[in-house]
């Protein structure tokens, strides 16, 4: 029987093929990402000290909503033809259904978002020379952690028809918090704060990772039985 | 949860005992019990709403019943994993990638099953041609296929992996004549190899063409079963 690794890497690999294939998803929830941070630099761009103050929200506004939209692409793959049926079917373990998924969202929320960063970082006039790699480092976690918990609530999106109303009002309270820490730790790193000062944001951005992935792989498979 | 490790499970029949299964106020079924042999082809016949598609829903373990057992031989159906690579089941829909094509998905599927070695899988999707019949759109994503070729590659994703139980719903439907004596064919190979099928559908004449044995069921219990007119 197929190991938990090596079937989750299966699943991540379809998932990547057919995304690569049809572009559906970068396409879809880059473009929003792109969108986001357009309007945002021309609403709330004042001064370059503003700037800096304003810029991670949004950048995690833009991650935000684009994820959203890329959970529930994701599960709609599933849902047509009820082809996730036909991966439960399969001796594959049912967690490495959730942990393929989270991977391979992973993977596209993750170029999304770096993507997002750059451009905000050109319509706010960041430099990102001295705070890149903590800057980065905090999208990735807090897009770690928000994938965890967005691929636990996108399954439920397969079985109930209040597709909408879970992703956008059940989903968002609870990656409140990682949003914040992710907010505040770049803001900190823009100003100069070192690895030293930053590391009770990356302790909790962790722990809210642990947490979302602890919880997504005891819940999926009771949230995907019939 | 994470057990991977698990030894499938080899068995010559499936049991049901005292199977219930509701939905919300609906008893869809309501105490079905029967065994089912290796080598035999059973029809599962009833009105619309009767039973027949929870039955081989839950025996395919896509859910659990409210209350009674499954047995695949002497063990119960409570450790699911075990069994899985040992069940085949097509339903109502084709259960594939849309964005896929045929031969993507059942290589998929065949890596799902847990054939690494990819002559094997090769293998295993050239004894499916039967069945697929051979063309162009076996190239082309799913989502651009008839209700037919959509029905024989759903069959063949039930096929791929020999499947010591096969649970058939509706097989049937949107196969043209050439699809439904390829399918006989092949539940004819099924049936030799030692497989224990279920099927369901609404063609008398198929049924009666391939199966042993015939099980009428009437919201959701077993009216009466008999050996079928033979082939």
């Amino acid at each position: 029987m197929m190991t938990l690794l090596r079937a989750s890497l299966l699943v991540a690999e379809k998932d990547l093929r057919i995304e690569f294939r049809t572009k559906e998803l970068l396409s879809a929830a880059g473009l929003f990402a792109a969108l986001v941070v357009f309007i945002a630099s021309l609403a709330f761009y004042l001064d370059p000290t503003e700037a800096r103050r304003i810029a991670p929200g949004v950048v995690y506004v833009a991650a935000a909503f684009s994820g959203v939209l890329a959970f529930g692409r994701s599960f709609a793959r599933e849902r047509e033809f009820e082809a996730m049926r036909g991966l439960r079917l399969t001796p594959i373990p049912r967690a490495a259904i959730y942990l393929g998924k989270c991977i391979a969202t992973f993977a596209m929320l993750s170029l999304i978002n770096l993507g997002a960063l750059l451009l905000v970082a050109l319509f706010f006039h960041l430099d990102l020379e001295r705070p890149l790699l903590h800057v980065a480092a905090f999208l990735l976690l807090t897009t770690a952690g928000f994938t965890a918990a967005g691929c636990l609530f996108g399954a439920l999106t397969v079985v109930t028809r209040a597709r909408d109303l879970i992703l956008s009002v059940v989903l968002f309270p609870l990656l409140t918090p990682a949003i914040l820490i992710g907010v505040v730790g770049s803001r900190e790193a823009l100003d100069g704060a070192t690895g030293s000062e930053l590391g009770v944001w990356y302790l909790l951005l962790s722990a809210f990772f642990a947490l979302a992935i602890g919880g997504g792989l005891t819940l999926f498979e009771l949230l995907i039985e019939d | 949860m994470l057990s991977s490790a698990t030894v499938a499970a080899d068995f010559e029949q499936v049991s049901v005992k005292r199977l219930v299964k509701t939905y919300g106020t609906t008893r869809a079924l309501r105490g079905v019990s029967h065994s089912f042999c290796a080598g035999e082809i059973t029809h599962l016949e009833g009105e619309n709403g009767s039973g027949k598609s929870t039955l081989l829903r839950l025996m395919a373990l896509l859910g659990r019943p409210t209350s009674g057992e499954i047995y695949f031989g002497d063990e119960p159906a409570s450790e699911p994993q075990r069994f899985r690579a040992q069940i085949g089941y097509s339903g109502h829909e084709p259960m594939v990638y849309p964005d896929l094509s045929a031969r993507e998905n059942l290589d998929l599927f065949a890596r799902f099953y847990g054939y690494r070695d990819k002559e094997e899988r090769l293998k295993r999707l050239a004894r499916l041609e039967e069945l697929l019949g051979h063309g162009a759109y076996l190239g082309r994503p799913a989502r651009t296929y008839s209700r037919g070729q959509l029905q024989r590659l759903s069959l063949g994703r039930a096929l791929l992996h020999s499947p010591r139980l096969l649970l058939l719903d509706e097989p049937t439907n949107g196969l043209d004549r050439e699809g439904l004596e390829r399918l006989g064919r092949i539940l004819d190979q099924e049936r030799a190899r030692g497989a224990i099928i279920l099927l369901v559908t609404h063609d008398e004449r198929f049924a009666s063409a391939v199966c042993d044995r015939r099980i009428r069921i009437h919201h959701g219990k077993i009216l009466d079963a008999d050996a079928a007119p033979g082939p």
